[in-house]
């Protein structure tokens, strides 16, 4: 009897996962690898390391199927804030700062940090577009520097000319506002166990 | 009051680490700051439902649409791969009898003497042998509720039970009582009831094998777990035997199989 992994959700995707199905990682990796690629790549703005970011996000994903809690969040997010912490921890290590800042001081100019633009070729775009208005210029661009640029709020406060108190504030408020926006358009917005 | 309990209220700061939470979710705290607030999540469900509303926020706002990137799920297979565990020379002894290459020594086991007290003869072998059968990896399944309700797999297992053209073998052990079932149907699909093999220590597994028929390999089919039940696989290729062992959890590279296997042929 084959199982039609495609057809599996998510949460069953990480139980067929932690028996060991290949399969099913198979099917994890066509639905998020993607996503999990792009965040690495906007992070280390570099290819190769995004690569190296997905194998390794996918690989703890098989070795340690149960550090997914499907009652905390979907697996989607819960890749994602794999790929991100990792790609940060990279990011925060001096090396790779001072490589990233070489980078970024030729491609700011034409890169930026516009998230609108980001996401222009996903399906919800629009819609994600709008929930950015929502917010006011501070707290859009303290989100996105610490999601997309991977600083710290304290770092974040600096670069911004801000209180520290007043970024991480902007950071909480603006998550809220976003989420509150983004249920508003009839979008659900992890809505936990799949 | 627990130790985290304690931190939080000695410190007097949950509306600090409240204001935390957004930075903490977007990975923009630092070390000391991170540790806090993990505390912080143990003991305060609200935060952390806080918390899992931020980051799925974040999830919308990282989707760009990409593709996978190319190449990467090769070297992803190839890893995981590498890391699956491999049959103990105990086993791999036991699999030697099922070699096709008939000068091979027999090697001398109590476990494959136990087997092969039990092998089905050769003409049983020759005619498992003549079953397409395909081995397709490490493919197990969702085990089966025992609740009496009708369940689509074990009506599946029962009818493959009863086709004429499936293959059937008992895998036994020495010194142990229990029996587990495997069957094959003529399309590939295998079913193992192993629901007889006594519950392991949680750090322990077991493994399902396969000998691949032409060639004398020894395949993993799947982990099982340490309490397994109905489980399915499916075969690709032409399988002379099947055999579960017992090996660390989960899927570490293993010794040897001091605790037996148990085996059965086709």
């Amino acid at each position: 009897m084959k199982h039609d992994v495609s057809e599996m959700s998510d949460g069953a995707l990480a139980v067929a996962i932690g028996r060991y199905q290949q399969a099913a990682l198979a099917e994890a990796y066509r639905r998020h690898a993607g996503a999990v690629f792009g965040l690495a790549r906007r992070l280390l703005t570099d290819h190769a390391r995004a690569e190296e970011i997905v194998q390794e996000v996918f690989v703890r994903l098989w070795n340690e199927p149960d550090r997914f809690d499907p009652d905390r969040g979907t697996l989607r997010s819960f890749l994602l804030a794999n790929a991100h912490g990792r790609s940060v921890d990279l990011i925060r290590s001096e090396a790779s700062r001072r490589r990233r800042e070489e980078r970024e001081s030729a491609q700011t100019a034409d890169a930026g940090y516009d998230i609108a633009r980001e996401v222009w070729d996903m399906a919800l775009a629009g819609h994600v577009r709008d929930a950015m208005e929502v917010l006011h210029d501070g707290e859009r661009a303290a989100i996105e520097l610490a999601y997309f640029g991977g600083l710290t709020y304290r770092e974040v406060a600096e670069q911004l000319g801000d209180a520290e108190g007043t970024v991480k504030s902007r950071i909480r408020s603006g998550l809220k506002k976003l989420r509150a926006e983004l249920t508003n358009s009839g979008i659900t917005v992890g809505s936990g166990a799949e | 009051m627990s130790d985290n309990m304690a931190h939080v209220e000695r410190e007097g700061d949950a509306y600090d680490i409240d204001e935390l939470l957004g930075a903490y979710a977007l990975d923009a705290v630092d070390d000391d700051e991170r540790a806090r607030v993990e505390d912080y999540l143990e003991i305060n469900p609200r935060a952390a439902e806080e918390v899992r509303q931020h980051r799925e926020v974040a999830t919308m706002l990282a989707f760009t649409g990409m593709d996978a990137p190319e190449g990467v799920w090769s070297r992803i297979e190839e890893e995981i791969e590498a890391s699956a565990p491999e049959p103990g020379p105990e086993l791999a002894m036991v699999f030697a009898l099922d070699r096709p290459d008939p000068s091979a020594p027999a090697p001398v086991s109590t476990l494959a003497t136990e087997r092969a007290s039990r092998r089905a003869p050769v003409w049983l072998l020759g005619a498992a042998a003549a079953l397409a059968l395909f081995v397709a990896g490490a493919v197990l399944v969702t085990a089966i509720s025992d609740n009496g309700r009708s369940d689509p797999l074990r009506d599946a297992y029962a009818a493959a039970e009863s086709d004429r053209d499936s293959v059937r073998t008992e895998l036994v052990a020495e010194g142990s009582e229990a029996v587990a079932i495997g069957l094959i149907d003529q399309d590939g699909h295998g079913y193992l009831d192993a629901s007889a093999l006594p519950p392991l220590d949680s750090a322990l597994t077991y493994q399902l094998w396969g000998v691949i028929a032409d060639n004398g390999d020894v395949v993993s089919l799947g982990i099982l777990g340490r309490t397994p039940e109905l489980e399915t696989f499916t075969v690709e290729s032409e399988v002379a035997a099947l055999a579960v062992t017992i090996e660390q959890s989960p899927g570490v590279i293993s010794d040897g199989n001091p605790d037996g296997a148990f085996v059965g042929t086709f």
